[in-house]
């Protein structure tokens, strides 16, 4: 009870930002609550399955483009385009998902690797996607409602997997990452799982895919199909939690402040701390935050040593 | 015995062939509703092949397997499992990373016709299973902390609460001292009471005698002996597939 009092009342603080905050803040807010988002998509199939998805930059270019080509090439409304971009997403999680997850393991990670660079290539010589050169949406000065936007698709993505961590479905998925053959003979439909869940991922992605485009205005291959954003999201799963409902959030919170105090102190070593940040992160929980929440409640600092000890580092 | 009793299971000339190696060759035999059959036979013969060809984790090269009257040998295992066809692994696979309740839950949520999708109700089956296994101390360890005895009963206990209606036992026993391989020998026969039919894999032989309704032994793949237990042991070519030609 006093958990959920908890979350309500930061969530409270997080949507009443745009009343207190200044405009540097919320477009900070914005960056993270987004991240936040990709982290969490992630997590649905990478932290419940084990699955380790690198075509999650992919959906998020599908969602930023068919937003794009929706409001700049056939000036429909945002919300249009939002539907558009996970249309085009999931579409591509289906097509994509059911060849490539009857793969056991490593195999599906690489051959979601080349997907990013299939596709940004693919866009670059389609008319309708400006080539290229890009696309300019609409401009719309508007922060606080992309805040709130993104906000509220972080409580929907965080709500989906509390749904997911007691349901059946989330048994299911869970069961397939701890064992694939034991979970297909005690009847889970290993394959379908996967799939719905990759599909599921690939929503919430195209959805921040398409509110960033709509605030930043301009997109182009580069910066939609960016496979380093993929990165991003499996370092902040990790980092916070895989498979626990706030971790990826708690994760991506904390290293966009990280790296956001990094950059604006030390510019330059910004990105050496970062990774000297988590590699410290990995050697010392490599479960996450959430479970070293648990170890210290049970053990203290011992849980340190615990795990180091465990993972044979 | 097994005439009277309408066939659960079927296999008709099962074969399967890793490359060169035929790990299952030709094999023939039926299980009666409510029998208990012991597959034996030296290490390499076929037998765990045999049973991942019935479960599905394996399909047949060549040969029909027949469940309830129903072609399944190109069914997918989870479908094998809504049947109610559930299976423990030789080399254990417990869900490490979960309590013992919760890799219970797995199969009382799945299992046959699908499970129980109540995710309460499919928690307390699982503790039924679990008090019945003898694990009820051990409900919110983690899998991975359990020993080597307490393992093989969690093996026992997730097939059992996908409440099969057949049951595929794999060297449930290979590790048990005689106490624990005389308990583990009454909870067969109790499942077997309540109706679920059962083939089992064992070494130790004192326990597939008492078990079994009928033996059949494989070797080199190959079925080479079947019938009423005391026989086979007693059948020339048994005795010589397991101690050597000589002894024979």
């Amino acid at each position: 009870m006093l958990r959920w009092a908890a979350i309500a009342a930061v969530a409270l603080l997080l949507a009443l930002l745009p009343l207190y905050g200044d405009a540097v803040t919320i477009q900070y807010g914005i960056n993270a609550l987004l991240v936040a988002v990709l982290a969490q998509a992630w997590n649905i199939l990478g932290g419940f399955t084990g699955y380790a998805s690198f075509g999650n930059s992919t959906f998020y270019g599908l969602g930023t483009y068919g937003t794009a080509i929706a409001m700049a090439q056939f000036g429909l409304p945002f919300w249009t385009g939002l539907l558009l971009g996970a249309a085009l997403a999931m579409l591509c999680a289906l097509l994509v998902g059911i060849p490539i997850l009857r793969l056991r393991g490593p195999y599906f990670a690489i051959a979601t690797l080349g997907l990013s660079a299939a596709l940004s290539a693919l866009v670059a010589n389609l008319d309708i996607a400006g080539r290229n050169i890009g696309l300019i949406l609409p401009l719309t000065r508007n922060d606080t409602l992309f805040y709130e936007a993104s906000l509220a698709l972080l409580a929907a993505a965080t709500l989906a997997v509390a749904w997911l961590s007691a349901s059946r479905f989330g048994m299911g998925l869970i069961a397939i990452r701890e064992d694939e053959d034991a979970a297909a003979v005690m009847g889970v439909n290993t394959t379908l799982y996967k799939v719905v869940a990759l599909v599921l991922s690939a929503l919430f992605t195209a959805v921040a895919g398409g509110i960033h485009a709509y605030w930043i205005t301009f997109i182009d291959p580069a910066s939609a199909f960016d496979s380093t954003l993929n990165v991003r999201m499996v370092i902040m799963t990790v980092f916070g939690g895989p498979g626990t409902v706030l971790g990826p959030v708690v994760g991506a919170f904390i290293l966009s402040a990280i790296y956001e105090a990094l950059a604006s102190s030390i510019s330059t070593a910004a990105a050496l701390f970062f990774g000297i940040v988590i590699v410290l992160a990995v050697i010392f929980m490599p479960r996450g935050l959430v479970d070293l929440g648990w170890g210290f409640r049970r053990m203290g600092p011992r849980y340190l040593l615990e795990t180091v000890r465990q993972y044979r580092l | 015995m097994s005439d009277a009793l309408a066939p659960l299971l079927e296999a008709r000339h099962l074969t399967r062939r890793f490359q060169g190696l035929v790990a299952v060759n030709d094999v023939s035999f039926s299980l009666g509703e409510g029998e208990i059959l012991g597959l034996i036979g030296p290490n390499g013969a076929g037998k765990t092949t045999l049973i991942s060809l019935i479960s599905g984790t394996l399909v047949p090269d060549e040969g029909e397997l027949l469940f309830a009257g129903r072609r399944v040998e190109r069914l997918a295992p989870f479908r094998r499992a809504h049947l109610g066809i559930g299976r423990t692994f030789q080399v254990m696979k417990p869900f490490p990373g979960l309590s013992v309740l919760e890799n219970v839950t797995v199969g009382a949520l799945f299992g046959t016709g699908g499970g129980e999708r109540n995710r309460a109700r499919a928690r307390e089956r699982a503790r039924a299973m679990l008090d019945f296994t003898g694990l009820a101390q051990r409900v919110d360890q983690r899998a991975e902390a359990l020993g080597g005895p307490d393992r093989k009963r969690l093996e026992l206990a997730k097939a059992l609460a996908m409440q099969p209606k057949l049951l595929l036992l794999d060297e449930v026993m290979a590790g048990l001292n005689p106490v624990e391989v005389d308990e583990v020998v009454g909870l067969i026969k109790r499942i077997r009471d309540e109706g679920v039919t059962i083939l089992v894999i064992e070494h130790v032989i004192k326990a597939i005698r008492s078990l079994s309704d009928r033996v059949f032994v494989l070797h080199h793949g190959q079925k080479i002996a079947e019938g009423d237990p005391a026989a086979v042991f007693r059948d020339p070519r048994v005795v010589e597939a397991y101690l050597g030609k000589r002894r024979a």
